[in-house]
């Protein structure tokens, strides 16, 4: 595609007529491609954001997988064990006492932290060491929860840094995925001579 | 027909909740307009003055002293309050009463921050329930939207 050479007269005239036509075709496919390359990346980044603010929804409000590490939760939640925690009961305030969950730590506002709700707003608890021999007993402020980790020899809870406001709870876990390697005799799906993963899912026993 | 209605429903749906997601990243990761009430940080902020609030100083742990921030209440998870930066962790704050003749003080907690309302007389605010996780803070006010008789409407930094 190009202007046509019309008109023009003189010795050079029809060079500086092809010139200006090879120019006036030149122009045009480079900022057709410009702008297909510049739409395209639009385009993209228009999809990245769209699936990235979805996705993000889905975590907050849905739940999420989640790597836990540490002891303080052992034997429950053992050090790298994968659980699943869910957002809906922090937005229906459905926590209950013996629930675990996933709070935003209040000492450090950039980790999390797992430990169990021991109790809630109004409840009694002991917040002495067991090994004291006065016992010393409160209440839980009204809005906050009093967390405790299972391994109690071994965790940093609200025996040390008092009741968490429930505004930082972040997710309740409510499924622990365990593997195991080895070789499956009885397994309906997988062939019996290959050594392969399985993923069982268990329900967390909450007392 | 059942199946064009059922297309056009799933299709309703579908753009409603990504659109839905993408204003509620937008709150949250951005900012967004707030209605203030109360009269504890009065005269800055008077009840039901509008105002807009930022996300994006509390994703990048820019909060400093003296700001006014929004957060979510420590002692009713379901209300947020609008309250002033007094001492970031590791400050020394005054915690007794104006009135008090013995000044007490004590050092902010790591990880918390110290809020007061500017209207010391009739504001409940750190020195009634202490230091907040700065895990609750929802975000920074950074303009005031004020309507003048002179002008439909005028906005003050």
């Amino acid at each position: 595609m190009g202007a046509r050479v019309v008109g023009t007269c003189g010795a050079g005239g029809w060079r500086r007529a092809r010139w200006r036509a090879g120019r006036a075709s030149w122009a045009p496919y480079h900022c057709r491609m410009l702008r297909n390359a510049l739409g395209k990346a639009f385009r993209f980044l228009g999809y990245t954001v769209q699936y990235g603010c979805i996705a993000h929804c889905a975590f907050e409000y849905l739940g999420g997988i989640v790597v836990c590490s540490g002891p303080s939760m052992e034997p429950t939640i053992q050090n790298s064990d994968i659980v699943f925690s869910e957002s809906l009961s922090r937005h229906f305030y459905c926590i209950r006492k013996g629930d675990i969950v996933i709070v935003k730590s209040p000492n450090d506002p950039k980790s999390n932290i797992c430990k169990r709700v021991i109790g809630l707003e109004g409840d009694k608890v002991c917040t002495s060491n067991p090994s004291d021999f006065l016992k010393s007993h409160s209440y839980v402020p009204k809005g906050h929860v009093w967390l405790e980790g299972d391994n109690l020899r071994n965790s940093t809870d609200s025996r040390c840094y008092g009741p968490v406001p429930y505004g930082l709870i972040r997710g309740r876990i409510c499924l622990k995925c365990r593997t195991q390697l080895g070789l499956y005799e009885n397994v309906e799906h997988a062939a019996a001579h290959f050594n392969c993963y399985s993923l069982n899912f268990c329900l967390l026993y909450t007392p | 027909m059942l199946r064009n209605a059922l297309g056009k429903a799933f299709r309703f749906l579908g753009y409603t909740v990504q659109y839905g997601c993408i204003a509620h990243c937008a709150f949250e990761y951005l900012g967004g307009i707030v209605v203030c009430s109360g009269p504890s940080m009065e005269p800055t902020i008077q009840n039901s003055d509008i105002v807009f609030s930022e996300s994006l100083s509390r994703h990048f742990y820019c909060i400093r002293k003296g700001d006014i921030v929004i957060v979510k209440s420590p002692n009713d998870p379901k209300s947020n309050i609008c309250k002033r930066v007094i001492g970031l962790e590791g400050d020394k704050v005054c915690t007794s009463n104006p009135s008090d003749f013995l000044k007490s003080h004590s050092y902010v907690p790591k990880g918390h921050v110290w809020l007061e309302g500017d209207n010391l007389r009739n504001s409940t605010d750190s020195r009634c329930y202490g230091p907040v996780p700065y895990g609750l803070i929802r975000g920074r006010i950074c303009l005031k939207i004020v309507f003048s008789t002179k002008m439909n409407g005028t906005i003050f930094v």
